[in-house]
């Protein structure tokens, strides 16, 4: 018979498509998926770490690089390197956010944020979000060597519409279905309910690199029911890292320091801030300026940062109609949470000691794992169910730059709620409506999500044209509005692109460019290829071990299992496809006498099968 | 379908809170999108639309003061739409509100928030009042559904709570500003 490889004896088996969960995250991002009935988190970054920084460097010559690799241009290309990106999502270019201390170009012009960056157009913060998940979707591709096309992606509890959709677009540039926007303190519950079994009341009080979130759960018999939510979706160790290095900038009287300084201020803040952490006290060098900082200035100095999550944690309380006492306990997530005095700080004002038994960095990313699973698996899905709310009121702008709030905080989702209006002039066919989000009483002190003009209404006299509007909040915590003029029948599905959004158009174009430019894709694109290609390879080989194993030679077996674990080995590492192509190849020539043997054998079993059932 | 329907419950102003909640995860887990398979998108829209209804049903019934605008709105008087107050509130009852939001605004401006504190004790006591109040008119209609000076008593008091709501929030809003 004619010669075939490895390569040419597997089982034609359709590769299954697995749905992650995805913590994409301020500084760090995660990609988890449940193998065997257990989350676990993969490999995000190059070397195996599951935690891959959240940071995007745009290359001169058009290339994209992310995680550690990005990290360390950071110093070099100030501007071209993105970090913290996430708190960007769904702002205008004119947000306090772009204020702030920080080395990045923005470029005006649009409703949304855009960052220069070398290599072409300026980015906006969804693409570069969406290159970080199309960066963790390509390393879950590479470890299950089998497509990953749906996950499920968490999002800070507090955030609003605007912020979701462009989280949720991300997703879609990235090539994902995302089944689900998922809390990421709901995420950190259901990772810690499942595991421990618990029951009862809990505060999860998260507090990362960018954000702040607190949600009240009740716990019932795998029922996970969120009672309230709160936060600051702009406060975390980022904004402790600014504090210091402001200190350290004001020390070394550097008044308008570049932006490479500024990056390297905040790196050195960074690193000694989580020193602080376990010691008393720091030094810290910054060219020929040294300075030693103790964790009693650091806490003087970071005190008012923390002070600011106690109010959001009250109302929480109060929303829920819950007293610190009636709580079973108190979860911490994220990696601000390990310092010492946010620790402090939780314990007091909850009064119980927090608990924090998995690992803060992986709790969330873990959490949207299970919830992916039970989405996709039907033989799951009557185990667990998740009550998520709206975290912040809707409503619509009334006379004299009121709020009239639709839907109120706090409510379960999916919800909806509707408002008449009727018109107040003669012959008024048109409407505008605005739509906005938050809990101040003055439209201007609120979250502005949409505009947008009813037309079409019949001509009547005042106050008898009437128009129903309704809000549709889905599980998402994402808004819908439609629209009914209740004299004629007619109703209007109107799409509520946020203000501070992109266009559908846009993100087709991104989508385009996206497939059409990137060298790095194809080549990413191949290695991927590679990697299904060496993971089948893999399971096969095993499976002829086991099986055929005696029909090796003497001293053939040794090297043939070397060369097994190197190419595992290499379909972690290896960032070329070409490498593992080599190496594919390679073990295919070496195992060619064997699989011929094995080839033979299993004709002969063929034939001596048909002999036993035709003899 | 009533908000109470819903929830196979009679439409009374008193209820079991923890039984309204269990009955609410009862049938979540009866109808919950999530638990439709994600193949049958008619069986989907019908999960959306009935836990839809499901939680804006509990939304206000779990809620006491949301709970009493309903049923004053089952009797016919809905004041939570647009245009739907009543326009003959006493006199007295507005000047109330007014002193108080003055008085409000005169603490905010000082930055004075003790004054705010103290003012906003006083505003919930007279809320559970009013509220209190209000009740007691809704239960004689729960009674006698056609009594339409009850239900103009209830309308009268429930204008104040929501006031008083109101008042509330923005003495909140001060709160947070003071810490
Ligand atoms: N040992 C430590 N001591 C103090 N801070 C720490 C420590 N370890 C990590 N951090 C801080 O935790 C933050 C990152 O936390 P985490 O990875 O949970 O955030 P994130 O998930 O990326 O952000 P977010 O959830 O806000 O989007 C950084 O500000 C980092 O400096
Ligand atoms: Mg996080």
């Amino acid at each position: 018979m004619a010669a075939g490889g490895l390569m040419q004896i597997h089982d034609p088996q359709k590769p299954r498509g697995f749905a992650v969960g995805i913590d994409l995250g301020t500084t760090h991002s995660l990609v988890a998926a449940v193998i065997e009935g257990k989350p676990r988190c993969l490999p995000a970054d190059v070397g195996g770490s599951v935690l891959l920084p959240s940071v995007v460097h745009y290359q001169a010559a058009g290339g994209v690089v992310v995680g550690k690799n990005a990290q360390a241009l950071a110093a070099d290309f100030p501007g071209d390197t993105l970090k913290s990106v996430k708190r960007f999502m769904g702002k205008g270019p004119d947000d306090p956010e772009t204020k702030r201390l920080g080395a990045y170009r923005f470029v005006g012009g649009k409703p949304v944020v855009r960052f220069d960056v070398a290599g072409g157009q300026p980015v906006t913060p969804v693409e570069v979000s969406g290159e970080i998940l199309r960066t963790l979707k390509r390393r879950a591709e590479g470890h299950f060597m089998a497509k990953v096309e749906q996950a499920v992606i968490t999002v800070p509890a507090y955030f609003d519409d605007a912020q979701r959709q462009a989280t949720k677009d991300a997703g879609r540039l990235a090539g994902l279905e995302v089944l689900r926007l998922l809390n990421e303190p709901t995420a950190a519950a259901l990772a810690y309910g499942l595991d421990k079994g618990s029951q009862g009341l809990f505060a999860v009080y998260d507090l990362g690199g960018g954000t702040f979130d607190v949600s009240i759960l009740k716990l019932v018999e795998g029922v996970f029911e969120v009672k309230s939510t709160g936060g600051d979706t702009a406060l975390g160790g980022d904004d402790f890292d600014r504090v210091l290095a402001e200190k350290f900038l004001a020390a070394m009287k550097l008044e308008a320091p570049t932006p490479s300084q500024v990056v390297q201020v905040l790196a050195v803040a960074r690193a000694a801030k989580e020193r602080l952490s376990v010691a008393d006290r720091v030094e810290v060098g910054l060219d020929d300026h040294r300075q030693v900082v103790t964790r009693a200035e650091l806490e003087e100095w970071i005190r008012p940062l923390v002070q600011k999550t106690g109010p959001a944690c009250r109302r929480a309380l109060k929303d829920a109609g819950l007293k610190p006492s009636d709580l079973d306990g108190v979860v911490l997530v994220g990696g601000s949470t390990r310092v010492p005095a946010v620790r402090r700080f939780v314990a007091e004002l909850f009064g119980r000691e927090p608990l924090a038994d998995i690992d803060p960095d992986q709790v969330v990313a873990l959490g949207a794992a299970i919830q992916a699973d039970l989405l996709t698996n039907s033989a799951r899905a009557d185990e667990v169910l998740l009550l998520d709310v709206l975290p912040l009121s809707l409503g619509l702008e009334t006379m004299g730059g009121v709020v009239e709030r639709l839907i109120p905080r706090n409510s379960t989702v999916p919800t909806a709620a509707a408002q008449l209006f009727t018109t107040f002039q003669d012959g008024q066919n048109a409407m505008d409506v605005h739509v906005v989000q938050g809990e101040r009483e003055l439209v201007a002190d609120c979250r502005s999500l949409a505009r947008f003009r009813l037309s079409g209404i019949p001509a009547l006299s005042a106050g008898m044209g009437r128009v129903e509007v309704r809000f549709q909040v889905d599980a998402d915590g994402i808004l819908a509005v439609s629209a009914k003029e209740l004299s004629t029948g007619v109703s209007q599905e109107i799409t509520v692109k946020p203000s501070h959004g992109l266009t559908d158009a846009e993100i087709e174009q991104m989508l385009l460019d996206s497939i059409e430019h990137a060298e790095e894709d194809v080549r990413a694109r191949f290695l991927r290829e590679q990697q299904v290609e060496a993971g089948r390879v893999l399971a096969d080989a095993r499976k002829q071990l086991a099986q055929n194993g005696d029909l090796f030679e003497p001293g053939e077996r040794a090297p043939f299992e070397a060369a097994l674990a190197e190419l595992e080995a290499l379909v972690r590492t290896a960032t070329d496809f070409q490498v593992l192509e080599t190496a594919l190849r390679a073990l295919d020539a070496q195992s060619r006498p064997f699989v011929e043997r094995v080839m033979n054998r299993a004709i002969a079993d063929a034939v001596s099968g048909h002999s036993v059932e035709e003899y | 379908m009533t908000h109470f329907d819903v929830f196979g419950l009679p439409p009374r102003y008193t209820l079991d809170a923890a039984d309204l909640e269990k009955r609410h995860r009862a049938l979540a887990l009866e109808w919950h999108p999530d638990r439709a398979a994600p193949s049958d998108a008619r069986a989907h829209r019908v999960a959306v639309e009935r836990t839809t209804a499901l939680n804006d049903a509990y939304r206000v019934l779990k809620d006491p003061i949301r709970r009493a605008f309903y049923l004053l709105a089952l009797a016919g008087v809905d004041l939570d739409h647009a245009g739907g107050g009543p326009r003959d509130l006493p006199i007295e009852m507005l000047e109330e509100v007014l002193e108080l939001r003055e008085a409000l605004a005169e603490a905010k401006t000082a930055k004075d928030f003790p004054r705010a504190r103290e003012l906003a004790a006083r505003v919930e006591a007279e809320r559970t009042g009013a509220l209190a109040a209000a009740v007691l008119c809704l239960e004689l209609v729960e009674t006698s559904p056609a009594n339409p000076v009850a239900v103009k008593k209830a309308s009268h008091q429930l204008s104040r709570v929501r006031y008083f709501t109101r008042f509330l929030e923005e003495a909140d809003a001060l709160e947070e500003e003071a810490l």
